[in-house]
């Protein structure tokens, strides 16, 4: 595949949309099969509770090292938040390969766009949450 | 509510969010939000983490298909997204600043009034071609799509400035509200830009998924995203969005443009309804 081809863009853009989405789907519903088996009888209440004064509000593992634990111990919420993990992280990746693609179209124009793009992103994403005039 | 009937409760009202967000380029928050707070009886913040979680759903599940059929004008989308993130970025930054009630108000009556040109050109198939001039040319802001006729239609962006500023409001409103803004990209895009309906609302499915991504962080780390709910939305949301892609691709412009009216139509009487409080 030529990847200066405009054609091989759509391409490459689907499939990174594509398996990011199988890959998410898989893990949440893995996720999903742990949680009916584990808590189909329990009363729905019991996971809707929102705790305005705790940050975080709900059972979501706030730390990595939690998280690696609990997906490895195939608690439900652990590998359903792996899965969110995966799914918000595929518009963050498209976003990436675009910049490759217009590098290898030789269009600068857009790959600046993209950059930009990209920086913005990032910046809301991982950086904001440590501002605390954002948690409005 | 036993925990079972509530994920199935959600998992199918997902799957029609899915199909409808991936139709008309919205993320489906605009069902997910009432069924949750509505009938099941969930707090709003709640809600809108798994409307943020739905719309990524919707946003990558369906244009993995347009962009491939070469609906989605992937130019067109990473330019106008300089103005969503940034967007996003400000409005996240003034929320605690701002009454959300007043907001609601005047958005949603935004939208009730942005009915009115939609309504207009209601049966409208393809824009008037307007030639390629000044910023659009320099970014080549144009394309071409095949329809169900196997007919190839060439479209030019116009007016891409007021695009911009359309994309920063949506933008804008999804940082301070933290609700998707598909509506708002898709009447930039139509009313400013002069795009065909399909075009615009396939554009704007792309572009949800970025503009959601920016916000998820922080409510991700709030603990906003519960995984009980999010679990069923989200594989909901992505059957839906198979389906509702098969849908649009054999739909015809003046069709979508229809349901999107509709669906625009609800979203801004909710928006007004919740800004009352009734």
């Amino acid at each position: 595949m030529n990847l200066g081809d405009r054609e091989a863009m759509n391409d490459v853009i689907s499939n990174v949309l594509r398996y990011g989405v199988l890959i998410s789907a898989a893990i949440l519903l893995v996720g999903t099969v742990l949680l009916v088996v584990d808590y189909s009888f329990t009363d729905s209440s019991v996971f809707l509770g929102y705790i305005p004064g705790r940050i975080p509000h709900s059972s979501f593992s706030p730390s990595l090292s939690a998280l690696a634990l609990g997906v490895a111990k195939l608690d439900p919420f652990s590998v359903i938040e792996l899965g969110v993990i995966v799914l918000i992280a595929t518009p963050v990746s498209r976003v990436f390969f675009s910049i490759l693609l217009f590098a290898a179209e030789k269009d600068m124009t857009y790959v600046k766009i993209t950059l930009v793009v990209l920086a913005l992103l990032l910046f809301s994403m991982l950086v904001t949450p440590f501002i605390p005039a954002f948690h409005a | 509510m036993i925990g079972f009937e509530f994920l199935i409760i959600l998992f199918f009202a997902s799957i029609m969010a899915g199909a409808l967000g991936s139709i008309v380029g919205l993320g489906g928050g605009v069902i997910i939000i009432p069924i949750l707070t509505i009938f099941l009886g969930v707090d709003i913040h709640f809600a809108i983490g798994a409307s943020i979680v739905s719309v990524i759903a919707t946003s990558s599940g369906a244009a993995a298909t347009y962009v491939k059929d070469k609906m989605t004008n992937l130019r067109i989308g990473m330019f106008l997204e300089l103005a969503t993130t940034a967007g996003a970025i400000f409005g996240a930054a003034i929320a605690a600043y701002t009454n959300s009630f007043l907001l609601e108000l005047i958005f949603g009556s935004i939208l009730l009034v942005s009915l009115v040109p939609l309504v207009r050109q209601i049966g409208e198939d393809i824009p008037a071609n307007p030639e390629l001039v000044g910023l659009a040319k320099r970014l080549s802001l144009q394309g071409s799509y095949t329809e169900v006729d196997g007919s190839t239609v060439n479209y030019n962006a116009t007016r891409p400035e007021r695009g911009l500023v359309g994309m920063f409001a949506a933008g804008l409103i999804s940082g301070l509200l933290g609700i998707g803004s598909g509506t708002f990209k898709v009447l930039s895009m139509d009313l400013a830009m002069k795009l065909p309906m399909k075009v615009s609302t396939t554009t704007s499915n792309f572009m949800i998924g970025v503009t959601a991504a920016a916000s998820a962080g922080i409510y991700f780390a709030r603990g906003d995203v519960d995984p009980f709910i999010v679990a069923p939305v989200a594989i909901g949301i992505l059957i839906g969005a198979f389906i509702g892609t098969r849908f649009l691709l054999k739909a015809r412009n003046p069709t979508v443009r229809k349901i999107f009216a509709i669906v625009l139509a609800i979203s801004a009487v909710e928006m007004i309804v919740r800004a009352l409080g009734a």
